[in-house]
């Protein structure tokens, strides 16, 4: 499903004539499969975000080759990433990201209205995926009014409604309690195992690891192991 | 994604700053309806102007000059122009003419005309018929009240001095012949062209029309017209003849004008001063509409700085936009869609305090102008000060909305250029 080979990437920063430059992503090979839970661990600076931005494209690697489904993204530009991203991927980030002056039902179809999806659908869908993730009864509520847990729910039900294939999480509970923790976790397992769902968990949390199939772990930009966990 | 919902987008964030966007609009309607209001007056003066000349009698009028009469082949080649009704020579005579009825007096000027040729023409009568014969003239419209006998002299000669005092003037009507005066007779003396002093032979004609009142009300006329077999019974009489070319609607006057140039005939029409008129309009239209866009691009300057402050504001949710799959089209849209929609709404109102602005100046200024020249009778009626064509309004909306666009263009590729980790990182 995804495969990644030869990725690097190096950051430069400082001053013009005066930069540093620092390896994020050395060499990294892997790959996944459908239907996997796969966790990246790692210390903080050790580039396991940077890896997941790359795969979303939210940067370009300085080489490498990254497939989805044997479409080559590495090289995509702007405009082909942000169409990408919108069919393939849906995102989950630490600190929600949702939108303060919409609703819950509004940031939940906003990936449907970018692309393009009649109002009448987007109702229908939007209470099916609210459901799923047991938020029916939140729908006129604005993220300020919800807890961090109903949050998180909110930000993975936006980035379940346009059936993508893959979700790209970033320490998806790094800023939950950890029975708030523990229930979303639930989740994504939940979903994983009855839709079939993809996950790249990006976490330092050696307990939230323990949720996927394979685990990986990075150090200084390079990726270390891949051990397989029967859960 | 819809263009319905990128409308609902845009309008929900125009409605989370409400106090700033009305500020920035009503910026936008002041700097477009300063616009308006300001070429509105070329358009007023200009209409006003032109509709004097279009209104005068003579506008279908083509005035030959040349030192030389027109031969009878000439006029009948001019008659023979397509669109050309009449060719009319009015035979002016040199010095003054005296005619006396009564008591009273009058020195006129007169005129000359074939009254086959003149009667082709519509009426110039108020009264009575076009003299038939040698003996008969139609007279102008204040030619009883200039016949004058010695009592009706010594009275102007008071009233004037009067107005006088007190700053106005007195043009002698109320006195002269108040009676009938069609149908009369009057004895008539022609001036030695030679001597310019009046002949002794006094020749008697009976007035059997009364010409048109002038346009004006400063305009005088105690003219007299006769028949040009006057000169059969006056051949000494010395005339200097000027032809006028009667064309049958305005539209044709430019094209007979060309073709009588083509033949080499030195011809002027009013219409002609139309032409320049409307040159010297359109350039003056140009400079206001100029000045008047500077205070659009003064209004921009709230535009740029309104859609720069949504764009920084909002780094982090296009972040997320950006980051869940909105293209930099979208986005870009999204922003140049806000800015102008500002300049659309800033366009609506400033078109309707336009006109509003407008009746108000054509009400009041009248009253305004004659009260600054001090004098309550002034007349300023038929002047337009300021008139708003909807080809005025397409004009500044076209302006003040492409300059609302151009203002958000800035900012709107600021927006596109947001990378989506930095603007993520932001906290609320």
């Amino acid at each position: 499903m995804i495969t990644v080979q030869s990725l690097s990437h190096t950051f430069k920063i400082g001053k013009k004539g005066k930069e540093k430059k620092i390896e994020v992503l050395k060499n990294i090979d892997f790959q996944i499969q459908q239907g996997e839970i796969i966790t990246i661990v790692g210390k903080s600076g050790s580039g396991k975000s940077t890896l997941l931005q790359t795969i979303a494209g939210f940067m370009k690697p300085d080489s490498g080759s990254i497939k989805v489904n044997n479409t080559e993204i590495a090289n995509f530009n702007e405009k082909q990433s942000a169409a990408f991203r919108l069919d393939n991927f849906g995102f989950i980030f630490q600190n929600f990201q949702l939108l303060p002056n919409q609703n819950v039902f509004e940031n939940v179809e906003l990936p449907l209205k970018l692309k393009g999806v009649q109002a009448s659908i987007r109702k229908h869908n939007v209470k099916i995926i609210l459901e799923k993730v047991g938020l029916t009864d939140y729908a006129d509520h604005y993220p300020n009014e919800l807890s961090g847990g109903q949050q998180q729910r909110v930000s993975i039900a936006r980035a379940l409604i346009t059936n993508p294939p893959i979700i790209l999480a970033d320490e998806p509970t790094g800023s939950l309690d950890s029975q708030t923790e523990k229930e979303i976790l639930e989740l994504i397992q939940q979903l994983n195992k009855i839709d079939n769902i993809t996950f790249m968990i990006i976490t330092h949390d050696e307990e939230v690891a323990q949720i996927a199939d394979r685990k990986l772990r990075m150090h200084d930009g390079i990726l270390l192991g891949d051990v397989k966990h029967v859960i | 994604m819809l263009f319905k919902d990128q409308l609902s987008f845009v309008f929900q964030h125009m409605r989370k700053n409400k106090l700033r966007v009305t500020m920035t609009v009503l910026a936008a309607m002041i700097g477009c309806a300063f616009l308006i209001v300001l070429a509105s007056v070329g358009f007023g003066l200009q209409a006003t102007i032109k509709g004097e000349i279009l209104n005068q009698e003579d506008i279908t009028e083509i005035n030959l000059w040349g030192d030389e009469p027109l031969t009878q082949e000439e006029m009948v080649d001019i008659e023979e122009i397509d669109h050309v009704n009449v060719v009319l020579t009015r035979n002016e005579i040199s010095g003054s003419i005296r005619s006396t009825f009564e008591d009273r007096e009058v020195e006129s000027m007169g005129i000359a005309v074939n009254m086959e040729d003149q009667a082709k023409l519509p009426s110039t009568l108020s009264e009575g018929r076009l003299p038939e014969n040698a003996n008969e003239i139609a007279v102008g419209y204040h030619f009883a009240r200039a016949l004058l006998n010695d009592k009706d002299r010594e009275i102007i000669e008071q009233k004037s001095k009067e107005a006088e005092e007190q700053g106005t003037w007195y043009d002698g009507l109320e006195e002269g012949y108040k009676g009938e005066i069609l149908n009369k007779q009057v004895n008539v003396q022609f001036m030695d062209p030679e001597t310019m002093e009046y002949l002794e032979q006094i020749s008697t004609y009976t007035i059997v029309g009364i010409l048109d009142e002038p346009d004006y009300e400063f305009q005088i006329d105690s003219s007299i017209l006769f028949s040009d077999d006057l000169f059969l019974a006056q051949p000494n009489l010395v005339s200097y003849p000027a032809t006028t070319i009667y064309v049958d609607t305005l539209d044709n006057v430019l094209p007979v004008l060309d073709q009588l140039r083509e033949s080499n005939y030195q011809v002027y029409s009013p219409i002609e001063q139309v032409k320049e008129l409307d040159l010297f309009f359109l350039i003056f239209k140009i400079g206001l509409i100029f000045i008047g866009t500077i205070s659009i691009l003064i209004a921009s300057i709230g535009i740029f700085n309104t859609m720069t402050m949504a764009v920084t504001e909002r780094t982090r949710e296009i972040g997320v936009l950006k980051a869940i799959g909105a293209s930099p089209n979208i986005i870009q849209r999204l922003f140049l869609m806000e800015s102008a929609f500002i300049g659309l709404l800033g366009t609506a109102l400033a078109v309707i305090v336009s006109y509003g602005l407008s009746y108000l100046i054509n009400a009041l200024l009248p009253s305004i102008v004659a009260f600054a020249l001090s004098d309550e009778n002034a007349d300023m009626a038929g002047i337009t000060f300021s008139i708003i064509p909807v080809s005025l309004v397409l004009i500044a909306g076209g302006i003040s909305i492409f300059v609302a666009i151009l203002s958000g263009w800035r900012p709107a590729r600021k927006a596109t250029k947001i990378e989506v980790i930095q603007a993520l990182r932001q906290e609320l």
